[in-house]
């Protein structure tokens, strides 16, 4: 091997890109060959030049780097979190508002008539029943009535709820009234469970036997 | 690269933190220029990220970096040459892979420890970088500077492997009589 071959092989091996069989001729050759050796050596000293090459990147390389790849639509913008949250906390929301809306309108509507869809539903009790109801107890009914099947609930349900406006309830007819009150009682369940001023069983009482 | 088609940050945040720094490099050491490096860094990324759809995973994703590295890089170089800014390329009395001078020179006190020692030494190495023909700087910047194998090498460049030997030992030769140039 000459010196030619040598130091082109002896690149190679440097690389450890050489056969096993050429990097034992290049040891063969340099044991013998001062020259060679030497530029070994000097090949090796390449290496820890180009080690010093290394550069320092700037800090804001990537962000220049990123806003660029945005701009250009190359890159996903990344969603913030909030924007996240909110996404998915958007329906929750929508149906609490909704909900919110209905109990407010539903307090603010004005007490008219019910609607034609649940006029049916709405059970019409006779003025007579509430004539009674609101007599009792004390002054009997100026006309005998027919017995409700329920005359106790229909006497709470003249009672409104506290904090129930009813100023305008004179100038409804008695139909409209009863169906005003089942309403409210609809609206507020809790004064229908309140105890009553009358017994149930009362009406069954013998009049003498009635408790005050 | 698949999950960056398919649209995620993610993917492409990961693909950067594992290559930019070789990029880098690889541009400081083709442009010897710190600034320019960056610059042009950028535009490789760039130019990964709209040909990300022409990328198979057939391929070998460094090997297919480093060839739009280098392409960028050259273009870099070039434009800079027309508008007079920098000069990096000039053709050796060497050409490419013409058979020459096999002798290897260098001034003795070439010692890899004084070497590492020296606080101008990286400066004068890229400095006499910039003196060697692209073809050798590139394959010689590609192995011993980025790691490739000259397998590698030779598929970014085009070549076969042993055009690549051929271009890396001129190199180091060339390189040898540059530093000894610089650091005289």
């Amino acid at each position: 091997m000459d010196c030619g071959e040598a130091k082109e092989l002896l690149s190679a091996c440097l690389d450890g890109e050489a056969s096993p069989k050429d990097s034992r001729r290049v040891e063969e050759h340099l044991a013998g060959c001062a020259g060679c050796k030497a530029v070994e050596r000097r090949m090796r000293a390449l290496d820890v030049g180009i080690a010093r090459t290394e550069t320092d990147v700037s800090p804001d390389f990537r962000d220049r780097l990123f806003s660029r790849m945005e701009a250009e639509e190359l890159l996903p913008k990344r969603r913030s979190l909030f924007a996240f949250s909110f996404r998915w906390a958007a329906l929750p929301l929508a149906a609490a508002a909704a909900l919110g809306l209905f109990f407010l309108m539903s307090r603010e509507a004005p007490r008219g008539p019910a609607a034609p869809g649940l006029a049916p539903q709405v059970a019409v009790i006779p003025p007579e029943t509430l004539q009674f109801a609101v007599n009792r107890p004390g002054a009997a009914p100026s006309s005998p009535a027919p017995v409700p099947e329920s005359p106790a609930r229909t006497a709470r349900e003249t009672r409104p709820p506290e904090g129930t406006a009813v100023a305008d309830r004179g100038e409804l007819a008695a139909e409209e009234r009863e169906i005003v009150a089942y309403l409210e009682i609809l609206e507020d369940p809790s004064s229908f469970e309140e105890p009553g001023e009358i017994d149930e069983m009362e009406m069954f009482l013998p009049e003498g036997g009635k408790q005050g | 690269m698949e999950l960056y088609r398919e649209g995620s940050r993610d993917a492409f945040e990961e693909l950067f933190s594992r290559h930019h720094r070789r990029v880098i490099q690889f541009c400081y050491r083709m442009t010897g220029d710190r600034a320019r490096a960056e610059e042009a860094a950028q535009e490789v990324f760039l130019r990964i990220a709209r040909a990300a759809f022409t990328y198979r995973a057939t391929a070998k994703f460094t090997t297919w970096m480093f060839t739009i590295a280098r392409r960028t890089t050259l273009n870099f170089l070039r434009d800079e040459k027309e508008t007079g800014e920098k000069v990096p390329l000039r053709n050796g009395p060497w050409g490419e892979d013409t058979p020459g001078s096999l002798q290897v020179e260098g001034p003795a006190e070439l010692d890899p420890e004084r070497m590492a020692w020296s606080a101008q030494l990286g400066e004068k190495f890229v400095e006499a970088l910039q003196r060697l023909p692209e073809t050798y700087r590139t394959a010689f910047v590609l192995n011993r500077g980025d790691g490739l194998s000259y397998e590698e090498v030779a598929a970014v460049l085009g070549i076969t492997v042993q055009a690549v030997k051929s271009r890396i030992f001129r190199a180091k030769e060339m390189l040898l009589g540059e530093i000894s140039a610089v650091l005289r």
